[in-house]
This record gives structure tokens, C-alpha cells and sequence, in this order.
């Protein structure tokens, strides 16, 4: 697979001595949905700007498409569609204002821009609504609207930063439709950013954990999953005494069982290395044998939560972090919004 | 080319809203009706008075105030040019017009286009109003022509200044007391409304230099007196010199605002 993106030992300090990404390095192939994960002010966002030109990294090379991003960033955006954190609507124009004007901004031709736009308008389902005021459309218009605008031209790399933010489950679930017919449709590599776990697993190809401007975990979410831990089958029996004891040991000695406790409660914690659903018969027909009946059996694999709070520590940043954390937060939250 | 175009399509972005904003769109024409017709009409006692005409070099008061009315209008116009950075910043357009292969200068340009051409459409509406009041323009159609040309150079050098303190100051609350604090003292330490004549020696030293009347000057010439290039001239290079000089620092602070 062909990189679009790569990234070396990419440092940005702000002017006021804030390091907000840390030497980085990552790449991300052709076709791929890359996702950035990590906490508020984390860098996310700065290592974005820095890959679309809109910030002059401190150090570092940035390639897309094999292009210098740091000395020629006028060609490099014209293959860069962008959609920000929030919504960068002119809600005083139409729909259909908004897509034209980005068109021409980069410099398509006014035929381009009718047919394209169409297209676009008709998938993203605003067609309808191209003529109204924007300040008239619901949220989740405003954020399918903001995506639209930025593939006007059609780019080959598509930046999401949060693009399901406060947006509810329906609309959510649309603009993931979205993104993956992008990338089957019209093979685009899309790298986005997410705070909502799920999302990341069930369309990221690879994700990157992001946190104090170092990536902290890289891999396919599957691997990351099996690599902090196994999954957790807890079974109760109905039954006690020398027969479940038995059971018990034997379970133990299985080679994929990591460790088998059992609580006071009557319920015994199987941890399993991997693929614990292949060991669930396995332990009926172990539990049959042994004579034991079983009551009720639960499994649960770690999720990308799980994986990210191993990585990143600390569920909400502001409650468990030291109060240069919360500041550095707060700073860079700012600069966002400037 | 590309520059120009993206010139074009800033400033299209703010003319559109311009035009769709209707009540602004009819204050602009209410407001100078207002000054012209009420202020104009109760100051042309003073003008009946010869003493007071020798003064404002006319007996037609209107004649006299409507070169001041327009620069007015412009100025306090222009001066806003400025907010709607602020504003493009504030909802993230600013950092989408960045993240497009536009040039950069594209930007402050198309604020001050948009400006001038807001200045330009507001004066020829008072031009129109101030005809129907009775004003006749001695330069004539030739003249309108010019009177509007002084006006949007001087709508440029405002919506530059504007936004080169935008470039800076980015709380919107902030941009708009400074610019107020600017515009009523550049307006009364300029002859826009009164006659040097009249002014107390210091106040006319202040209005000899002040840029509101350097752009009163050519306009109060082809409004009252007609044709004098020789006499408008020191004052239009100031106008078109302040014009360039504000594109210029415009771009300039824009850029530095932006870079990191």
C-alpha cells in the first residue's frame, strides 16, 4: 500500500512555549481510514493543521502524496478536503452559497462547481434545501453540509476533525455511511478524529492514541485490543463442592487461561489470552463432564475504551490531571477557538 | 488572475450579506435623508446670512454638507470592515478560507473591495438624495463620478485600518470601542461639517491634517465651485496615497496575524 501521509518526528511549539505535539512520527496508506484519538489538548488538532498547512510546525517533514507539505503547502491543500471541529458555516448564506463559494476558492469553474456541487448536495441529501439560509438547518444539516463542502474539490485525503460531535445517534450513523462509501466508492483516504470509541473501531482501519503530543499506541484496533489484556468469560455453576473444584482446576490447566478466580459471590472469572468465544464450548462439555451445571455464562472482550483509558490513564483529563495538564488543556482548547 | 478572482469572491461572500441585510440596507438610505433633510434644512439659516456663506464658500448649506454627510457615511462604514474578520475567525470561516490554496492577501483585499463598494452604492444614494433636495452638483455627472471615486479610496484607507486592528485585536467587543473612539474625534477635528474658517486656530491646524479633510476637499470643489485640479490635486494624492499605503499595512498585519 502506497503512504499519502507521512509524518517524521513532527514537533510543534506554540509562542508561548506550550509543546502541543512532540516529535511524531506516523504514516497512513492509500484508501485508509486513519483515526487520531486521544484527550483535549492532547495535539490532535495541531498535528492536522500542521499536515494541511494551516501551521508552520517547529520541526519535522510532512509529505502527502510525496509532496513537501512545509514548503509547498498551496499544493498540497488542493489535494485536502478539511472539516473542522466546528462547523465553519456562514449561516448569513444558502447552502448552496457555501459549496460555491468553496469551489471557486479553489478555483473550479463555475460549470465545475454546478455539476459537482449537485453531486454532492443530492449524496450528503441538502439538494432539497440549497437555497434556504443556513442559519435555518438543524445540526447534523450543518455538519453534512460542512463535509460536502470540503470534497467540492474532490480532494484524494479527506480531515475529519470530530466530525459526529454532538450529534445524535441517527445522524451519527449517517455521516458514518458516509464516510465509508467515500472510501469504497471513491477510494479516499480519510483520517479523522473521535472521541466516541465506537466509532473508531467500527470504521477505522488503523488508529493512532494520542496523548501530551506523543502518539502513545498505533496498531489496528483488533490488535490493540488483544495486546492489553484477554477476554473475561465469568461463568456462575449451580452447583459447589469437590465436582466444581475439580472443574475448576481443570479449567486452569488449560493453555489459552491466564488466570481463573473465584469470588465470594459464586462466580468464577476466567481470563482468556485471546478469543475467548472459542473457549466457551469447550467449557460446557468440560462443565458436563465434571457434572456441573451452569447457571448463567457472560463474556466480555476488552473494547477500544478499555484500551484507550490503559493508554491515555485517566478517564476525564480535568478530574485526574495535575493542574499544568488542565491549563494545557485549557490552552489549547482556546487556541482552537481564536 | 487568481488573485483578483479570489479578491472577487471575499468581497462576493460580504456583498451578498450586504444586500440581504434589508433594514441596514435601509438605514443606509434613511440616515443621509435624515442629516440632509433635517440638519441640512435647519442650518440654512445660517448660510442666509452673508458673513456665514462667505464662510462656507456657498449659500446653499446642503451643498456644503453633502460632501460631509458622504465621507461620513463612508467612515463610519468602513470602520467596520474589520468586524467581520473578527467574525470569520470567531466561526472557524477564517481558518476554511486558510485551509484553501487562496492567496493569503486574498482576504484583507476582499474586505476592503467589499468596503468600497458598500461606500460606493451609499453614495450614490445620497448623491441622488441630495439632488432631489435641491443640490446641484457644479462638476457635474463627471464630477458624481469622481465625488465617488474620492469615496471609495477613502472607504479603503478606513476598512484598512479597521482591519489591521483586527488583525490584532480579536474580541469583537474590544475592536468596537476603539473603533468608536476613533471615528467621532477624526469626524469633528475634520471640516467635513463646519468650515475651517470658523474653527478655532488650533482645531483648524488639527483639521488641516486630518484625512477626513483632505477627502472633503476635491469632493466640496466639484459640489460647490466645479473643474479645479490644481486645487484638488495635494489633497487626492493624499487620499489615494493613505488608500495604497493602508492596502499595504493590511496585508501586512493579516499576514503576521496569521503566520504560526
Amino acid at each position: 500500500m502506497k503512504n499519502v501521509i507521512e509524518v517524521e518526528e513532527l514537533t510543534k511549539i506554540y509562542h508561548d512555549n506550550l509543546v502541543a505535539v512532540d516529535d511524531i512520527s506516523f504514516s497512513v496508506g492509500e484508501g485508509e481510514i486513519f483515526g487520531f484519538l486521544g484527550p483535549n489538548g492532547a495535539g490532535k488538532s495541531t498535528t492536522i493543521k500542521c499536515v494541511i498547512g494551516l501551521l508552520r510546525p517547529t520541526q519535522g517533514r510532512i509529505r502527502v502524496h510525496g509532496v513537501d507539505a512545509i514548503h509547498h503547502p498551496g499544493t498540497v491543500k488542493r489535494y485536502i478536503g478539511y472539516a473542522a471541529q466546528e462547523t465553519a458555516i456562514d449561516d448569513r448564506l444558502t447552502g448552496w452559497e457555501n459549496l460555491y463559494l468553496q469551489g471557486r476558492f479553489f478555483h473550479l469553474s463555475r460549470e465545475e462547481v454546478l455539476t459537482r456541487g449537485r453531486e454532492i448536495l443530492e449524496l450528503f441529501g441538502l439538494w432539497e434545501r440549497r437555497g434556504d439560509l443556513t442559519e435555518t438547518y438543524s445540526g447534523g444539516m450543518l455538519k453534512r453540509l460542512d463535509i460536502a463542502i470540503a470534497l467540492i474539490h474532490r480532494p484524494r485525503i479527506l480531515f475529519l476533525d470530530e466530525p459526529t460531535l454532538g450529534l445524535d445517534v441517527q445522524t451519527r450513523a449517517v455521516i458514518w455511511d458516509y464516510i465509508q462509501k467515500l472510501r469504497t466508492e471513491h477510494e479516499m483516504t480519510i483520517f479523522l478524529t473521535t472521541h466516541y470509541m465506537e466509532e473508531a473501531d467500527a470504521l477505522c482501519d488503523r488508529v493512532a492514541i494520542i496523548d501530551h503530543g506523543k502518539i502513545a499506541a498505533l496498531d489496528r484496533p483488533g490488535a490493540l485490543k488483544a495486546q492489553i489484556g484477554g477476554d473475561v468469560i465469568t461463568v456462575r455453576f449451580l452447583d459447589s463442592g469437590p465436582a466444581t473444584l475439580s472443574l475448576v482446576e481443570t479449567i486452569r490447566s488449560l493453555p489459552e487461561i491466564v488466570e481463573v478466580s473465584q469470588g465470594e459471590d459464586g462466580i468464577t472469572r476466567i481470563v482468556v489470552r485471546q478469543h475467548g468465544d472459542r473457549v466457551i464450548p469447550e467449557l460446557f462439555s468440560l462443565a458436563i463432564h465434571h457434572g456441573v451445571r451452569i447457571d448463567s455464562l457472560r463474556l466480555k472482550r476488552p473494547s477500544l475504551d478499555d484500551v484507550y483509558l490503559h493508554f491515555t490513564g485517566r478517564d476525564i483529563r480535568e478530574e485526574g490531571g495535575s493542574r499544568e495538564e488542565l491549563h494545557r488543556a485549557r490552552r489549547a482548547q482556546r487556541r482552537l477557538r481564536r | 488572475m487568481t488573485l483578483l478572482a479570489d479578491v472577487w469572491y471575499v468581497a462576493w461572500r460580504e456583498l451578498i450579506k450586504f444586500f440581504r441585510a434589508r433594514v441596514r440596507l435601509i438605514m443606509t438610505v434613511i440616515q443621509p435623508v435624515i442629516w440632509l433633510g433635517l440638519m441640512g434644512n435647519m442650518m440654512q439659516g445660517l448660510t442666509q446670512n452673508p458673513m456665514a456663506a462667505q464662510m462656507f464658500g456657498t449659500e446653499n448649506y446642503l451643498a456644503f454638507m453633502t460632501p460631509g454627510i458622504i465621507l461620513m457615511t463612508v467612515l463610519f462604514g468602513g470602520v467596520f470592515a474589520g468586524m467581520s474578520i473578527v467574525w470569520d475567525r470567531r466561526i472557524g470561516y477564517l481558518e476554511k478560507l486558510m485551509a484553501a490554496p487562496i492567496s493569503r492577501a486574498a482576504i484583507p483585499f476582499g474586505k476592503m473591495l467589499a468596503a468600497a463598494i458598500q461606500s460606493g452604492i451609499q453614495v450614490l444614494i445620497i448623491v441622488l438624495i441630495a439632488s432631489a433636495l435641491g443640490v446641484r452638483f457644479a462638476a457635474g455627472l463627471g464630477g458624481v463620478v469622481v465625488i465617488l471615486a474620492v469615496a471609495m479610496c477613502f472607504s479603503l484607507i478606513l476598512s484598512g485600518l479597521s482591519l489591521t486592528l483586527a488583525a490584532t485585536i480579536k474580541v469583537q467587543e474590544t475592536l468596537m470601542a476603539i473603533v468608536n473612539f476613533l471615528t467621532m474625534p477624526l469626524m469633528f477635528t475634520s471640516n467635513a461639517l463646519f468650515p475651517k474658517e470658523a474653527m478655532p486656530g488650533w482645531l483648524a491646524a488639527i483639521a488641516s491634517v486630518n484625512p477626513v479633510s483632505h477627502a472633503v476637499a476635491p469632493l466640496r470643489e466639484l459640489t460647490i465651485s466645479g473643474w479645479n485640479w490644481a486645487g484638488m490635486a495635494p489633497s487626492l494624492g493624499v487620499v489615494v496615497g493613505l488608500a495604497i499605503v493602508f492596502l499595504a499595512v493590511a496585508q501586512f498585519a493579516f499576514r503576521r496575524a496569521t503566520a504560526e
